[in-house]
């Protein structure tokens, strides 16, 4: 699967946070997270407004303690599909 | 992270116990051609104390002449040159490594020849050979005890030299490249007694895939309803607990998506229980059925949840049986069949681990947490989660069936070549294993894990371990291994 994007997916003990050059989006949950991506998205503007983007969340390994790599070098990458409505657009 | 099949080739311990064990096993295959590429291995001798010299307690497995230095150094500088390739390949910290290798491969061969010595090893009937007034009697396992003894004095004791250990101290990588070792062991067995390893093979798929339909859903129900766990605490723990321990929490939790906080307690506890595991279980199962040496051995392979501990706890297993059918039921098994009934298991019960974890991850994504325009599970999860090292120990033990049917004199120069690999470099690589695991165990690490800690103790002691034996003893019972 092609991405539009692709972003760096840790968690911090607290929450997920996803990096991008140009923002951080973090939520409790996963959905959390991808509601809190698409206002990020929105707010800048990397896409236009009410289209949909498929993003790559790339699960950074280094969040698990290097002893327990040499069980599973693997955790998990997400694809999601957000739809960037706009606010306004979503009132409509 | 993985993004084609291909990925992790070059950078992970488990490709690199494929290609560590295949190029030995290539270089036995090499004596076809006249070459003798695996002659040079050290090999440690039983010893009498007050007798010691170098060439009392070592030797080269076939280099006849060669001083037993000149083999063990040539054994070192083979390991580490290998080792050191491997190590870089993944990116570890070279300098570290290759202290810290060097560290554990001389504390190994002194601890392995330490274990040979007479007193600990030889069977009663064999005192008078020695000229020994006393014994205990312990075979082999002498050896792995020590190591494990060791391992945990300086994991627990000594922090400091376990964390300078601990950049070589791979328990996994070690028993792996052992096992695809192995291979050609259970090539050697199939060629002596196909019927019995075909009988093996079927009843171990069938005891391993009782026992997980029954695992499974009693420990996550556990979870739920008596210790209240979450929905993600609950199907990790099971999973580590049921199926194979740290890899199995790990892919379940990446196929529902956990905190990764959870599958990291689980695999403290999945190491430190596993040790528990390792040190009662061989010598309960001993005392307990000394006559039931393949259903012993595949309750371990059920229980035992590390393939480390697994490995270990069956090499143990093997050499108390063995030491003790000979001391107290007069009869000699040939050496490697409880073992490998323990590995058997352990292996099916390792390969099933990628269609659960994509199971669990269409279950959590379609139906648990279910949301619109969500992620999709790829059939490559599959393939991602899939061990290895099994795709090497299978190639190896296929690959020597299929070269020794081809004439007697084939397989005699085979096999003369492949004893090396099969017998001394696997032992070696299960020692390093057993004073790996005691050094990276910290029991200190138990510490305010109560409530997972007892549910992990009770699902092990209360559930695992009484379904495994039942379901090893309904499929096993009986069966023996060849006698010498």
């Amino acid at each position: 699967m092609t991405a539009d994007l692709e972003v760096r997916l840790i968690h911090d003990g607290i929450k997920w946070v996803a990096y991008h050059q140009s923002f951080e989006a973090c939520g409790h949950t996963l959905l959390d997270l991808d509601q809190d991506l698409t206002r990020c998205l929105l707010d800048t503007q990397l896409f236009p407004d009410n289209t949909q983007v498929t993003v790559f969340m790339v699960f950074d390994y280094n969040c698990i303690p290097t002893w327990i790599r040499q069980y599973a070098y693997h955790y998990f990458n997400r694809h999601v599909r957000l739809n960037l409505k706009s606010p306004l657009l979503k009132g409509q | 992270m993985n993004r084609k099949w291909y990925s992790g080739m070059a950078r992970t311990e488990d490709w690199w116990a494929v290609w560590l064990g295949l190029t030995m096993f290539l270089a036995s295959v090499s004596s076809l051609w006249g070459l003798d590429l695996t002659g040079w291995m050290a090999k440690p001798n039983t010893w009498v104390w007050g007798k010691f010299s170098f060439d009392a307690v070592l030797k080269a497995s076939g280099k006849q002449g060669w001083h037993p230095v000149l083999s063990w150094l040539v054994t070192y500088l083979v390991f580490t040159a290998l080792t050191c390739l491997a190590a870089w390949a993944m990116k570890f910290d070279l300098k570290r490594f290759v202290a810290g290798w060097t560290v554990l491969f001389v504390m190994t061969w002194i601890i392995w020849i330490i274990g040979q010595e007479a007193h600990f090893k030889v069977p009663v009937n064999e005192f008078a050979k020695f000229g020994l007034s006393w014994g205990l009697s312990l075979g082999g396992g002498f050896s792995y005890l020590l190591a494990l003894l060791v391992g945990l004095i300086i994991g627990n004791f000594f922090k400091g030299t376990a964390g300078f250990l601990s950049e070589a101290a791979k328990p996994e990588w070690f028993i792996k490249t052992a096992i695809v070792f192995l291979g050609i062991k259970i090539g050697v067995m199939s060629m002596e007694a196909a019927g019995f390893i075909t009988e093996l093979v079927i009843t171990g798929i069938a005891a391993t895939f009782v026992a997980y339909m029954l695992f499974w859903p009693i420990v996550y129900a556990l979870g739920r309803r008596v210790f209240h766990l979450s929905r993600d605490a609950s199907a990790v723990l099971a999973s580590g607990i049921s199926i194979c321990g740290v890899s199995a929490a790990i892919a379940t939790a990446g196929a529902i998506r956990a905190r990764p906080v959870i599958p990291v307690v689980v695999s403290i506890l999945v190491v430190i229980f596993a040790m528990f595991e390792l040190i009662i279980l061989p010598g309960f199962y001993t005392a307990i059925a000394p006559n039931q040496p393949i259903v012993n051995g595949s309750a371990l392979g059920l229980t035992v949840k590390t393939d480390g501990a697994d490995a270990a706890a069956g090499a143990m297993l093997d050499e108390l049986m063995r030491a003790n059918a000979e001391a107290n039921l007069g009869v000699r098994w040939k050496e490697g069949w409880i073992l490998m009934a323990s590995l058997t298991t352990k292996i099916w019960i390792d390969m099933f681990i990628g269609v659960w974890a994509f199971v669990l991850a269409l279950v959590w994504v379609y139906k648990v947490e279910r949301q619109p325009g969500q992620s999709k599970v790829g059939l490559m999860e599959i393939w991602h989660r899939f061990p290895k090292f099994v795709l090497g120990y299978l190639l190896v033990w296929f690959s020597y069936i299929t070269i020794a049917s081809t004439g007697p004199e084939i397989a005699k120069t085979l096999h003369e070549a492949a004893t090396p690999v099969e017998g001394s470099m696997r032992t070696m690589m299960f020692m390093l294993t057993f004073l790996s695991i005691g050094v990276i165990t910290d029991f200190s690490k138990l510490r305010g894990m109560g409530k997972l800690a007892l549910l992990y103790a009770i699902a092990l002691f209360g559930i695992i371990a009484p379904i495994a034996y039942a379901v090893a003893w309904i499929f096993h019972r009986g069966m023996m291994p060849p006698a010498l």
